[in-house]
Order: C-alpha cells, then sequence, then structure tokens
C-alpha cells in the first residue's frame, strides 16, 4: 500500500517537473533563459568529459580539443555546404568521434600527466588550426551568418526557443549515457577506472573499451560544439581556449567524476557563480579558482562524488589483493547511481 | 633569405635559452618534488610583473630586478608547494595537478585584478645596440639573455653537484622514504627544490619581459606548455637535457616560421610536444633508479 502511494507520489512529481521544465521559457525571463541555455550547453560537454575522466578514469584535460571539432564541422556543413542542421548534427559528432579515436589509439599505453599534456596539446593545435587555416575556418574572423534551423516551420532562434533543442540533446545525451554506463562496457570503464591490472586479468581489453570510450566522450563533444554554433549564429577560436577547457574540467570536477549528477551539479553551480556573482566583477573568475583548490582539499571525489573510488584520492587503496572483491562488486557505484537519477529528476 | 635565415635563427637560440631557464625550474620540480606543474607560465608572469615594477622605481637597474624577481617568485613558490603539493603526496597525481590548475587561474587573474589588464611596457631596459659578427647580427639584449642564462645554469650546477643542500635534493629526488631515513626533512628539502624551480623561472620571466618589451597578465598562457614540451625531451627529470629541450624548441619554432607565417608559431611547439610524447614518452635520458 505505501509502495503504492510512493510510487504514485513519485509520478506526480515527475509529471510536475517534466511539466515545469518544458514551460520554462515562459516562466523565466528571457536573460536568465541564456544563461539556462549556456548551463544545458555545459551539461553535454561537461557530461561528456565526465565520461572520458570520470568513468574510464584516462586524464582527458583538453576536451575544447573536441568541442572545436564539433562546432567548426557544422559550421562548415552549415555554412560551406548547405547542409540542414538536422541532417548535419549525427556527422559533426562523427566526426569529431573519428577525431577522439586518433587521439586514443596512440595514447593507449599513457597514463597520469603525459596523458594530460598530449591531450592539452592537441586541444592547443586543433584551436591553432582553427584560428590559422582562414580559407576553410575564416581565421580571426570566425565563421559568420549562422541560422538557427527551423523545425516543421517554427523558427528556433533565440534562447527561449534553442532551449527546446538543447533541452532535447540532454535527455538523450542522459538517456544514452545511462544506458551506456549500465551495460557491459560502463561497467568496463569503470573496472579499468578502479584497476587497470586487475581489470585486463579479467579479460577486459584494455585497448578497445579505452578507444571506445574516448569515441563516445568525443562524440557527445562534438555534438555540443554542433549545438553551439547555430545558438550563438557565429563561433570563432576564441570559445575553444584551454582556458575553456579548464573551465569545463573543474565543472567536472567540482561536481564529482564518475557520476551522471555530478556534472549538473558541477556546471550549475559553476555557472551560478560566474553569473550571480556578475555584481562582483572579475572577482568572481577568484571565486571560481578558490573552489577549485578548496574542493581538492576538502572533497576531492567532488560534490556527488563516491567517497570509496580511486578519484575520492586514496592512492593504491584497490591494489591490496584482499579488497579486490569488494572493488568489483561495484555496488557502491550503483549507490550513486541512484542519487544520479534522484537529482536529474 | 639567407641573412632572414641566419637572424631567425640567432633569435631562435635567444628564445630558445629562455625557454630552456624555465623548463629547468619544470625539470627541478618533477624530479625533486614529483608533481607536474601547470603553474610555471604564471610564475614567469609574477617574475616579469616584479621587476618592471622595481624597474620603475630603481631607474632600469636590471641586478635589482632580477633579484626581486628570483625573491618574489621563491615566495610565490613556498605558497605553491604549501597549496598544491604538501597536502597530496599521498593521493593520485591528478588532483595536485588540479590544483596547480587553480592556482594558475587564481595567479591570473589576481594579476589582472591588480595589474591591470593591459601591457606593461618595458621598453629600453638596456641600450638597443647591434653588433655585426660577420654575417651574424646579435643585438645587445641577446648577449644579455645568454650572459644571464649562463650564470643562472653555472649557479645551479654548482648548487647540485658542490653544497650539502644539492646532495640533499638529489636524495629527495631519488628516493623520498630512504632520504627521510637518513635524516633529510623530505617536506622542507622538496619544498627548496620547489622554490629553486619556481625562482628561475621568475628570473626567465624579466628576461621575457625584456625580450618583448613589455609584460602582462595573460603572458604565461602558453610558456608552461612550452616548458613542460622541453622538459620531456629528458624524460621529464633530467636538467641538462630540459635546457637542451627549451633551446630545440626555441630553434625549430623560429625557423617554422621562417618558412610559414608567425601564427603557427605555437602549432610547432605542440607538434613537437605530441610527436615527441608519442614516440619516446621516456625522452633521451638514460634510465637509471626507479623514478620514471
Amino acid at each position: 500500500m505505501m509502495d503504492k502511494m510512493d510510487a504514485n507520489v513519485k509520478k506526480a512529481i515527475m509529471l510536475v517537473a517534466v511539466i515545469i521544465v518544458c514551460m520554462l521559457p515562459h516562466i523565466l525571463s528571457k536573460s536568465i533563459m541564456t544563461i539556462v541555455c549556456s548551463i544545458m550547453g555545459y551539461l553535454i560537454i561537461a557530461g561528456a568529459l565526465n565520461v572520458i575522466n570520470g568513468y574510464s578514469g584516462q586524464m582527458c584535460f583538453g576536451i575544447a580539443g573536441f568541442y572545436c571539432v564539433g562546432a567548426y564541422t557544422m559550421a562548415i556543413l552549415m555554412n560551406t555546404f548547405h547542409v540542414s542542421f538536422w541532417i548535419g548534427i549525427i556527422p559533426s559528432g562523427l566526426f569529431t568521434a573519428i577525431i577522439g579515436a586518433l587521439i586514443a589509439i596512440p595514447t593507449l599505453k599513457m597514463k597520469g600527466m603525459f596523458m594530460a599534456m598530449i591531450t592539452i596539446g592537441f586541444s592547443e593545435v586543433m584551436r591553432l588550426i582553427a584560428l590559422n587555416w582562414t580559407s576553410v575556418t575564416g581565421g580571426t574572423m570566425g565563421i559568420k551568418g549562422l541560422k538557427a534551423p527551423m523545425f516543421f516551420g517554427l523558427k528556433t532562434s533565440g534562447a527561449s526557443r534553442y532551449y527546446y533543442i538543447y533541452l532535447a540533446a540532454v535527455m538523450l545525451f542522459l538517456l544514452s549515457t545511462d544506458r551506456v554506463i549500465h551495460s557491459r562496457i560502463g561497467r568496463a570503464w569503470m573496472a579499468i577506472r578502479e584497476d587497470d591490472m586487475a581489470a585486463k586479468s579479467l579479460g577486459i581489453s584494455l585497448n578497445l573499451y579505452k578507444i571506445i570510450n574516448f569515441m563516445y566522450g568525443a562524440f557527445w563533444a562534438g555534438i555540443a560544439g554542433a549545438l553551439l554554433a547555430p545558438y550563438k549564429t557565429y563561433i570563432d577560436s576564441a570559445y575553444f581556449t584551454l582556458d575553456e577547457g579548464f573551465n569545463i574540467l573543474s565543472m567536472v570536477i567540482i561536481g564529482g567524476q564518475g557520476t551522471l549528477a555530478g556534472p549538473f551539479i558541477g556546471v550549475t553551480v559553476y555557472q551560478f557563480l560566474v553569473e550571480g556573482l556578475r555584481f562582483a566583477g572579475v572577482w568572481r573568475y577568484i571565486a571560481c579558482a578558490v573552489l577549485i583548490i578548496a574542493m581538492m582539499w576538502l572533497r576531492p571525489q567532488g560534490l556527488a562524488g563516491n567517497s570509496e573510488s580511486v578519484l575520492a584520492g586514496k592512492k593504491n587503496r584497490s591494489r591490496s589483493i584482499i579488497k579486490l572483491p569488494e572493488v568489483f562488486s561495484l555496488d557502491r557505484t550503483f549507490g550513486t547511481r541512484r542519487l544520479g537519477k534522484a537529482n536529474i529528476g | 633569405m639567407d641573412g632572414y635565415l641566419i637572424s631567425q635563427i640567432v633569435n631562435g637560440l635567444c628564445l630558445g635559452l629562455i625557454y630552456a631557464l624555465i623548463a629547468l625550474g619544470v625539470a627541478v620540480i618533477i624530479g625533486i618534488v614529483g608533481f607536474a606543474t601547470f603553474t610555471q607560465g604564471e610564475i614567469v608572469m609574477i617574475g616579469a610583473y616584479s621587476s618592471y615594477y622595481v624597474f620603475l622605481w630603481s631607474g632600469n637597474n636590471l641586478i635589482y630586478g632580477m633579484i626581486a624577481s628570483f625573491m618574489i617568485t621563491w615566495i610565490i613558490g613556498m605558497i605553491l608547494y604549501k597549496v598544491c603539493y604538501a597536502k597530496f603526496f599521498d593521493s593520485p597525481e591528478y588532483i595536485s595537478l588540479i590544483c596547480t590548475i587553480g592556482f594558475s587561474m587564481l595567479l591570473k587573474n589576481l594579476a589582472q585584478i591588480f595589474f591591470g589588464a593591459e601591457k606593461k611596457p618595458m621598453l629600453n631596459i638596456i641600450e638597443n645596440r647591434i653588433y655585426h659578427l660577420g654575417i651574424i647580427e646579435v643585438s645587445r639584449v641577446q648577449i644579455m639573455v645568454l650572459v644571464t642564462v649562463l650564470i643562472m645554469v653555472t649557479i645551479l650546477s654548482i648548487l647540485f653537484t658542490g653544497t650539502s643542500w644539492g646532495l640533499k635534493l638529489k636524495a629527495v629526488s631519488q628516493n623520498r622514504e630512504a632520504a627521510a631515513l637518513v635524516g633529510i626533512n623530505v617536506d622542507k628539502t622538496a619544498m627548496i627544490g620547489n622554490c629553486i624551480g619556481c625562482a628561475i623561472a621568475g628570473v626567465a620571466g624579466t628576461l621575457i619581459g625584456i625580450y618583448y618589451q613589455s609584460a602582462y597578465a595573460t603572458m604565461g598562457a602558453t610558456l608552461s606548455m612550452k616548458a613542460f614540451t622541453s622538459a620531456t625531451l629528458g624524460g621529464l627529470t633530467s636538467v641538462p637535457l630540459a635546457a637542451l629541450g627549451g633551446i630545440l624548441i626555441g630553434v625549430t619554432e623560429n625557423i617554422g616560421i621562417a618558412f610559414s607565417s608567425a601564427s603557427f608559431r605555437d602549432i610547432f611547439s605542440f607538434g613537437f610536444l605530441i610527436i615527441m610524447l608519442i614516440f619516446k614518452p621516456t625522452g633521451f635520458r638514460r634510465k637509471r633508479g626507479a623514478r620514471a
């Protein structure tokens, strides 16, 4: 009886939440919708980074490079080849995924700071190519005049209408990531993160799953970029600097790596800090920097993070043989999964 | 074209010497503390700013400027060590790495607030005169850079080979536990190593400020990456090979510029980094001891 009640109450809450989320542009003012849209955009890219850094424990610090590739692919497809947004979005993601594989293959054996450095180098090279290959990318002028797409005759330009495209993309992202994370692939990623030697000894192909991981993350990063281009109607290389990559990384870390809810919390906190403290001028960036350092001191696994994981800063914990079965039950990871669902609604 | 190419190589050598100094700092930090740093570029920026203000105050006295940048970046190095490294020796390395990212954001934005967003001109610190050695043209600034770098490297090598401090630093870089067992204060020694690495970068900041005739808050953006690139040549911890790597990158960049355009400068150094890391991630150092 009680359970049934609970289920009904849950359903009602879900329904109200869905209605609120769908009606958001009619409730909130236009300036707040701009912030909401940027949160949605960051949510996809931070989620993509979270798949790479959080779930398989690789150190990709250059997510802005994939963002850049996706956005420019979309912009070039729309501007030069006059491809519709709806047709162009999947190829942009797929192209970015191929680039992701090209980065993943040579870095399979790398770990730690080498991996971080090579992805940072990649990110800068992508930005510099976008900045200097004037005949294709417009160089310092960027690509102008991109149009927000038409949806069966409805215009989607402007934050309060484009919001629905972002909403659909975020929902798709969360659904597909949730499915992937709880499949064989996702479990393999988590096993690699917790202890790669043990994972290998259980017959998990490290190379294959790391490449899949990078390609999946890069795909969604590319989609995030492809969504950004028509929303801003103008892109240039200044959107994809290293600092932008570090901002996205800090959102993921503040929220908590390796959880679905983590990027959501991190992006929201970070964006409200940056936008909400606008009166404080440049001091708000100092607040962000202090927040990053404080998180590393107090809660390295992030706000929604799992304190039992290697991400919580306990080095070599899972290296001891006695604790191996406990790691592989991965019960606690499912604990965070429930938290994730509750938070996302 | 010939004269142009030669002057580009001379410019590259000079810039490479400055990169070598920064890379030396990175190699010392990674060797002794054991963590990578993303803050090196911002330390260079702080060094440039501190010498800028001392130049204003002292009427372009080069020695005062260098001492000021050395001392201030030494103090920043102490803070950096306390904030980013001291607590995290038993944690995965990405934690301290992200801490250094946060610290570099902090320094960059504080510099923008306190020193202003515009470029500070550092004109005529040294009288600009050009000497001709046959076909090669060398400016006075370039000679000053060469002399400073040579002096710094000599002091460092004396410090590392001839003093008890150097012995302690070496012991800590080889094995922390064993060093603690023979009675070395590991924490303090690692902090000194970090401070040395930072202070060298501070002096390099003065040199870069004089070379480019300006100091600004975002000047360190790509420098820490370039320094890291140079250090990979020596497997991250070898000091002489890191210096060689810095010179190589400076020359590669400027030769690359001679054949294409100046906007491609960074592509050459990052391309060099990626190729180097993919094909020879351990660098050209012969393996000795356990620390990789």
